[in-house]
C-alpha cells in the first residue's frame, strides 16, 4: 500500500507543508513537488554529490534522505544561496575561476563548498580537495574547481 | 510503507512487532539506497531518530558506550578516543566520505553486517560487545556472537541495536585502522583494524581483524598468538599474516580479486603494525 | 535547465525494460497486465512499431528489440504511464517468453568460423558500410605504406606485445534524457534533448518515425556533460515512440543503471603492435592488428576502427607501415564514439611500444619521440600534408617544465613507494563536416548568433561568441549565442570530433565578416565615404580613419537597415571542411576508410607516478601537458579541457573498466564503476598552452577536446614501467594488475 502522509519541510527559510509518499526521498520531493531543479540526481545512491544540500549547515546526499525523515531540518538547497539576481561568493567565485564547464556538477560542489567553508572558512587547498573528494565532476578535472573554492575563501 | 517515529526504545520495539516486515531506519545511508534500488520494500519503517537514549559517546568504568544512533561523524570527531581507541576512532572517519559520515550510524552499520564495511572490523579488533534490546529484554553479545554472516547478525526480529561497549584495552595500547580501497570514499578492498600495546620492545597484547576478507570480520587467535611476546620482527609479522590470510574467504568483486585480496592481508598487517609503533603514545 | 528539469503539463514518464539475455530469440509478449495497471497509457514493444532499422554506419538497430535481443539489457519493451513509479511498476508486469542462443562475447572468438551470428540479416541492411563475408565483421580498414614484410630484416631493434583497453563509460553527470511532445492535430513532434547533435536527432527521428524533416522539431537544452555517449541517438527514440502512442508529452530520463546498461561504451580494444628501428633510434617499420568489440550493433564502430587505425602510426614518420582494423559484433553492449574515437586504444600501444625501443636502445625516450616525431611538410598517414607540426615543440615544452632529466637522473623516494616518470606524445584532428552560422544585428546594436552547435560543457557557446565579439569589436555581453533549434538554427553536424572551434568557429568568422561588410556598405553611405577609409572601433562603432570624431554606433546603422534602406543586417556563412583526399600513390587503403577529417594537432604528456610496493596501486603525483592549439581563443577553457580531459584519461589508465560476467554487466552503477574523485588525481596538473596559429583556423585557432585522453595511459604506464621495470600492456593498471606485474 502506498501511503501518503503531510509533512512540513523547512527549505530555503519557508515552511512547506507538503502530502508526499512516505519512500520518496528529499531529492525527488525537491524536484518534483517543489520545482526545485537546481539540486540533480548523477546516481541516486549517495556517490556522485549532485543532489548535495545542505543539513543544518552540512553538505548530505538529498538523495539518500527520506522526505519524511527531514521535518523539523534546517534544509537549503542551491537555490537558497543566491539572493535573487545577487549570487552567493562561492557560486560567483566558481565563476571568475571559470570552474563550470558542463555544470550538471555544480549545484552539489558548490553546496559542498558552503559545507565546509561553514566549519572551517580558510581550508587549504589540501582540505579542499578532501573536503571535496566525493563530488564527482567529469568535465574539469577538479582543478580549477578547487582554485574556485580557495578564491572563495581568501577573498 | 508505514513510517513511525518513536521517542524511546520500547515504542520502537513495539512499532517493529507490527509487522512482519519491519524494518528500522537508522542513518538511512545504506536503507535509502536499498529503498531506491527497489531490493527492500518494507511494510513498516521505524525512523529511530527521535530516540536520544540511543545517542551520545558516554565513559564507562572500563572504556565507552557509544549509543546506536551517534553518527559516524561525532565519533571521528571526539578528541577522547585515544590508545586503541583512536582506532575506532580513525576508522569512523575514514568511512566513505563527509556527507554520509554526517548521517551513517554505527548501530545501522553493524546491524547491516556488510563486511566492506568498517565498522565490523573495527569493532571486532576493538573487542567490543553489541547491547540489544527487545520485547524479552536486553542483551549484550561479543562481536563473534553477533556477527554470523554475510549480511547477517543475531539479532532477532523485533530486536534492535541500542549501544556497542568497547573497552579501552590495556595501559599504553594504541589503535590504528588502516584501510585500503580503490578510489577515496569507496568501500575497502581490504582492511585492518589494530590494537596493540608493548611491553619494551616485546608485544604484550594484540588484536587485529581484516574487513572485506570474508563474510565476517576475520578474526584468526592463532595469528594474535604468533606475535604475543614477540618484537615483532619482519619474519615474526610474516607468519603472523599468513595465519591471517590462510583463514580468508574473501569474494572476488569490482574492487578485488580474492587472490588480491590474499596476497593484500599479510602486507597491510605488516603496514599496519609499523605505522602503529611509530604512532606517539597518548 | 536541463532536460529533466522541464516540466510541461499532461507529462507522462517513460521506463524502459531489458533484455534478461545477452542472445535470444523472442517468442512472445504478453503486456496485457502491464497495459491495465491504472496509470499505464501506453506500452510498446518491438511488436508494435514497424521494426524499421537505424544506424550511423550500418543500419542494424531497431528502436525496440525486433526478433531477438542481442545484449543483456538490450530495449524490448517501454512503458508510459503518469508518474516514473507506476512506469517501474508496469515493467514487472511485462512478460517476455526468449528462446536462449549461444553467445559471444569476444572480438575474436566472435571472427571465428563456428561463432554464432549475431545479424543473420547483414546483407540486407542499409548504410554506408558494405556487408562483409563474415556477418560479425561490422567493417575493417587497412593501410599500407611502404613495404613492411622487407622492412623487419634492416633493423636493428624489434618491439613486439599485445595490448588490452577496457569498455570504458562516459559517466556524463546528466544520465541521458529526453522530453518527446507529439501533436497528434499537427503530427508534430518536438525533442528536447540532452545531445551532441540536434540536426542529427532530427534526421533519424524524422527517417525512423516516418516523419518528414519539416514535422520533427529537436531542441538542446543544457547539456550535462557528453564526452561522445549522447552523439547520435540515445533514447530520442523510444521517447518519441511512446510521445506519438500516447499522443501526449513523455520525458524519459535513464537511471544511472539504465543509462549504463542501455546506452554505449568506449570500443574495447585487443592490439598487436610490432615496432622496429635502427641502433641511432630511427623508426622503420610498424605492424599492427587491432581489435575493436563493437558490442550488439555498430554505432560509431566502423569510424571508431578507422580513426584508430588512421592513428596507429602515431605522430611519427614511419616509412614502413600496415595496419589492419576489425570492428567486430558481439553479445555485449553496444560500443559508440568516446572522446578520443579509437585513438586512445592505438595510442597507448603505439606509445608503449616507442618506449619498449628507447629502453632497449638505452635512449632518452623524449630524445627517441624528437627524433621521430612529424615536422611540419611531412605526410601523416594517408598522406595529408602536416602543417603545423609541433609534436617536438610539445614534447620539449614539457621535459623542460617537468624538470625531465633532473627527474630521472634521481628519482624522489617516498617510503614503501617506487617513483616513476613517464612520456608520451599524440595526434588528433579537429576538423570535420558542414557548420553554418548566422549572425544578426539588433536594433540596439546587440548582436545574436545562431549555429546549432551544442556546449556540451567544453565552453563553444563562450568561445564562438568572442570570435564574433573579436572581428565586430564589441564585448561579449554584447553577444547573444542562441540555443541550438532545428527550427532556428542554421546547421552544425554535432560536437564532438575536437571540431566545434575550429570548423564552426570558421562559419562564424566569415557570418562576422558578412555582417561587417554590410555594417561598412551602410557607414560608407551614412559617412560618405569609400568603405576602404573605414574601421571598427571597441564597443560597436564604426568610424572613418583617421577621423576620430567620425563615427557611428552600430544601432543607428541597425535602424537605417531596419527602417530606410537594405533590411536587416544579417551575417551568414556555411562551409564544409573538406579533407586532403589519401594520396594511391602512396598509401594503399582497403576496406571502410572515410577520410572527412583533417586538421592536425598534437599535444604531450609528462607524468610523474608513485607505486605502492605493498598494493600496486599507483598515485599520479604530477602531470605537465603541453598542447599546441594554435590559439587559445579562450585560455581558461583550453585549460579546463586539457586538466578535465587528462583526469579521464587518468581513469581509463587505472581504474575504469566495465565488466562483464558473461553477457551481464557487472558494474553499471557509480558505486561499482568508479572515475576519478579530485582525491584521485593530483592537483598539480599542469596546463601548458602552445600557440602556432593556424592558417586556416579563425582566429589561428585549432581544437583540444579529445587528444588529452589519447595521452594519460600511455604517459601513466611508461611511468609505472619506469617505477617498477615492468610493462603494463593491459589497462586499467588496477593495484592488482600492477601488483602482480611486480611479483
Amino acid at each position: 500500500m502506498i501511503e501518503s502522509v503531510t509533512i512540513d519541510l523547512r527549505i530555503n527559510g519557508e515552511v512547506h507543508s507538503l502530502e508526499v509518499e512516505t519512500k520518496r526521498t528529499l531529492l525527488e520531493v525537491l524536484r518534483q513537488d517543489l520545482l526545485l531543479t537546481g539540486t540533480k540526481r548523477g546516481c541516486n545512491q549517495g556517490v556522485c554529490g549532485a543532489c548535495s544540500i545542505l543539513v543544518d549547515g552540512n553538505s548530505i546526499r538529498s538523495c539518500l534522505s527520506l522526505a519524511v525523515a527531514m521535518q523539523g531540518r534546517d534544509i537549503v538547497t542551491i537555490e537558497g544561496l543566491s539572493n535573487g539576481a545577487l549570487l552567493d561568493r562561492v557560486q560567483r567565485a566558481f565563476l571568475d575561476a571559470g570552474a563550470i564547464q558542463c555544470g550538471f556538477c555544480m549545484p552539489g560542489m558548490i553546496i559542498s563548498a558552503k559545507g565546509l567553508l561553514n566549519r572551517n572558512p580558510r581550508p587549504s587547498r589540501e582540505e579542499i580537495r578532501n573536503a571535496l573528494g566525493n563530488n564527482i565532476c567529469r568535465c574539469s578535472g577538479y582543478v580549477k574547481v578547487i582554485d574556485a573554492v580557495h578564491r572563495a575563501a581568501t577573498t | 510503507m508505514k513510517y513511525l517515529e518513536p521517542e524511546t526504545v520500547d515504542e520502537a520495539i513495539a512499532a517493529l512487532a507490527s509487522a512482519d516486515d519491519a524494518r528500522c531506519l537508522a542513518g538511512g545511508a545504506t536503507l535509502v539506497a536499498m529503498l531506491n534500488a527497489e531490493l527492500v520494500d518494507p511494510e513498516v519503517l521505524v525512523g529511530l531518530r527521535k530516540i536520544h537514549a540511543l545517542r551520545g559517546i558516554h565513559r564507562t568504568a572500563n572504556g565507552i558506550l557509544i549509543g546506536a544512533m551517534t553518527t559516524h561523524n561525532e565519533i571521528a570527531a571526539d578528541d577522547r578516543l585515544v590508545g586503541a581507541l583512536a582506532m575506532v576512532r580513525s576508522a569512523a572517519g575514514q568511512i566513505a566520505h563527509d556527507a554520509i559520515r554526517y548521517v551513517g550510524t554505527i548501530g545501522g552499520s553493524i546491524a547491516h553486517a556488510d563486511p566492506s564495511a568498517d565498522w565490523p572490523a573495527a569493532i571486532t579488533a576493538a573487542d567490543a560487545s553489541i547491547e540489544m534490546a527487545s520485547s524479552s529484554g536486553t542483551r549484550s553479545l561479543s562481536v563473534d556472537e553477533f556477527f554470523l554472516g554475510y549480511l547477517q547478525t543475531a539479532a532477532q526480529p523485533g530486536e534492535i541495536v541500542t549501544a556497542v561497549n568497547i573497552p579501552s584495552g590495556p595501559e599504553n595500547s594504541r589503535g590504528y585502522y588502516l584501510k585500503f580501497s580503490r578510489v577515496d570514499g569507496d568501500y575497502a578492498t581490504v582492511s585492518i583494524a589494530l590494537v596493540l600495546a608493548m611491553k619494551g620492545t616485546r608485544c604484550d597484547y594484540i588484536r587485529f581483524a581484516a574487513g572485506a576478507c570474508g563474510p565476517r570480520p576475520l578474526r584468526v587467535a592463532a595469528a594474535e598468538d604468533r606475535l604475543l611476546g614477540t618484537e615483532l620482527t619482519a619474519e615474526d609479522i610474516a607468519a603472523a599474516g599468513e595465519l591471517l590470510a590462510a583463514e580468508a574467504d574473501p569474494v572476488t568483486d569490482v574492487r578485488g580479486s580474492a587472490e588480491y585480496r590474499r596476497l593484500l592481508i599479510p602486507r597491510l598487517l605488516k603496514r599496519a603494525i609499523t605505522l602503529v609503533n611509530q604512532l606517539p603514545h597518548d | 535547465m536541463y532536460t529533466d528539469d522541464i516540466v510541461v503539463p499532461r507529462m507522462l514518464y517513460g521506463a524502459v525494460l531489458g533484455s534478461d539475455y545477452a542472445h535470444a530469440r523472442i517468442l512472445s509478449y504478453d503486456t496485457t497486465a502491464a497495459e491495465a495497471l491504472p496509470g499505464v497509457k501506453v506500452v510498446l514493444t518491438g511488436a508494435k512499431l514497424d521494426g524499421k532499422l537505424y544506424g550511423k554506419c550500418i543500419e542494424d538497430e531497431p528502436i525496440l528489440a525486433t526478433g531477438k535481443v542481442r545484449y543483456v539489457g538490450e530495449p524490448v519493451a517501454a512503458v508510459a504511464a503518469v508518474d516514473r513509479a507506476t512506469a517501474k511498476q508496469a515493467l514487472q508486469l511485462i512478460e517476455i517468453q526468449y528462446e536462449e542462443l549461444p553467445a559471444v562475447f569476444d572480438a575474436e572468438e566472435a571472427l571465428a568460423a563456428d561463432a554464432p551470428p549475431i545479424h543473420e540479416d547483414r546483407m540486407r541492411y542499409g548504410g554506408r558500410v558494405p556487408p562483409l563475408d563474415n556477418p560479425n565483421l561490422a567493417s575493417s580498414t587497412g593501410f599500407q605504406e611502404g613495404d613492411v614484410e622487407a622492412a623487419w630484416a634492416q633493423c636493428d631493434v624489434i618491439v613486439e606485445d599485445t595490448y588490452e583497453t577496457p569498455a570504458q563509460q562516459h559517466m556524463y553527470l546528466e544520465p541521458c534524457s529526453t522530453l518527446a511532445v507529439y501533436d497528434r492535430a499537427a503530427d508534430q513532434l518536438t525533442l528536447w534533448t540532452a545531445t551532441q547533435g540536434v540536426f542529427i536527432v532530427q534526421y533519424a527521428i524524422a527517417k525512423w518515425l516516418g516523419l518528414p524533416m519539416s514535422k520533427v522539431r529537436v531542441i538542446a537544452p543544457y547539456i550535462g556533460g557528453a564526452f561522445g555517449g549522447k552523439g547520435g541517438l540515445t533514447n530520442q527514440p523510444i521517447a518519441a515512440a511512446l510521445a506519438v502512442a500516447a499522443a501526449a508529452p513523455v520525458k524519459l530520463t535513464y537511471s544511472r543503471e539504465d543509462d549504463m546498461t542501455m546506452m554505449k561504451s568506449r570500443h574495447p580494444s585487443r592490439i598487436y603492435m610490432r615496432t622496429g628501428a635502427k641502433q641511432d633510434g630511427t623508426l622503420v617499420a610498424r605492424e599492427a592488428r587491432i581489435y575493436l568489440n563493437t558490442g550488439a550493433y555498430a554505432d560509431e564502430g566502423p569510424f571508431v576502427n578507422a580513426i584508430a587505425a588512421g592513428f596507429s602510426r602515431g605522430p611519427y614518420r614511419i616509412p614502413n607501415f600496415k595496419t589492419e582494423a576489425w570492428c567486430v559484433y558481439t553479445n555485449r553492449l553496444k560500443a559508440g564514439g568516446m572522446r578520443g574515437f579509437g585513438v586512445p586504444q592505438a595510442n597507448y600501444a603505439s606509445e608503449l611500444q616507442l618506449d619498449a625501443i628507447a629502453n632497449k636502445l638505452g635512449l632518452d625516450p623524449i630524445e627517441l619521440r624528437m627524433k621521430n616525431a612529424l615536422v611540419t611538410g611531412d605526410k601523416f598517414l594517408g598522406g595529408q600534408n602536416v602543417d603545423h607540426g609541433t609534436v617536438i615543440g610539445c614534447l620539449e615544452a614539457v621535459r623542460q617544465a617537468s624538470n625531465w632529466e633532473t627527474r630521472r637522473a634521481k628519482r624522489a623516494v617516498q617510503p614503501g613507494k617506487r617513483r616513476g616518470i613517464g612520456v608520451a606524445s599524440a595526434a588528433h584532428v579537429c576538423a570535420m563536416n558542414g557548420a553554418g552560422a548566422t549572425i544578426k544585428l539588433n536594433e540596439d546594436g546587440t548582436l545574436t548568433v545562431n549555429t546549432g552547435a551544442v556546449d556540451v560543457g567544453q565552453g563553444s557557446d563562450t568561445a564562438l561568441s568572442q570570435l564574433a565579439a573579436g572581428v565586430l569589436g564589441v564585448s561579449l555581453d554584447q553577444i547573444k549565442y542562441a540555443a541550438p533549434d532545428t527550427d532556428f538554427s542554421p546547421y552544425n553536424h554535432q560536437t564532438g570530433g575536437s571540431r566545434t572551434t575550429y570548423t564552426v568557429g570558421v562559419a562564424v568568422e566569415r557570418a562576422s565578416e558578412h555582417a561587417r561588410d554590410q555594417i561598412f556598405e551602410h557607414a560608407g553611405e551614412m559617412l560618405e565615404c569609400s568603405v576602404d577609409d573605414l574601421e571598427l572601433r571597441p564597443g560597436g562603432l564604426v568610424g572613418v580613419k583617421g577621423v576620430p570624431a567620425k563615427q557611428l554606433p552600430f544601432t543607428a546603422i541597425a535602424k537605417r537597415a531596419l527602417f530606410n534602406v537594405g533590411g536587416p543586417i544579417m551575417g551568414t556563412a556555411n562551409w564544409v571542411y573538406e579533407a586532403e583526399k589519401f594520396d594511391p600513390k602512396r598509401t594503399l587503403t582497403a576496406g571502410f576508410a572515410p577520410n572527412a577529417v583533417g586538421v592536425f594537432y598534437f599535444a604531450a604528456l609528462v607524468v610523474e607516478v608513485d607505486v605502492d610496493e605493498a598494493t600496486g596501486k599507483v598515485e599520479i603525483v604530477e602531470a605537465w601537458s603541453a598542447h599546441d592549439v594554435g590559439r587559445a581563443i579562450n585560455p581558461g577553457a583550453v585549460a579546463g579541457q586539457i586538466q578535465g580531459g587528462l583526469v579521464q584519461g587518468f581513469g581509463l589508465a587505472l581504474i575504469e573498466e566495465l565488466l562483464w560476467d558473461e553477457g551481464r554487466l557487472v558494474n553499471p552503477s557509480m558505486m561499482d564503476y568508479k572515475v576519478p574523485g579530485a582525491m584521485d588525481v593530483p592537483y598539480e596538473i599542469h596546463a601548458i598552452i602552445l600557440e602556432d596559429p593556424e592558417k586556416t583556423g579563425p582566429f589561428g585557432a585549432r581544437g583540444v577536446g579529445e587528444i588529452p585522453v589519447n595521452l594519460a595511459a600511455p604517459a601513466i604506464c611508461n611511468a609505472i614501467e619506469d617505477a617498477i621495470g615492468a610493462k603494463l600492456t593491459t589497462i586499467p593498471a588496477t593495484g592488482e594488475r600492477v601488483l602482480r606485474a611486480m611479483l
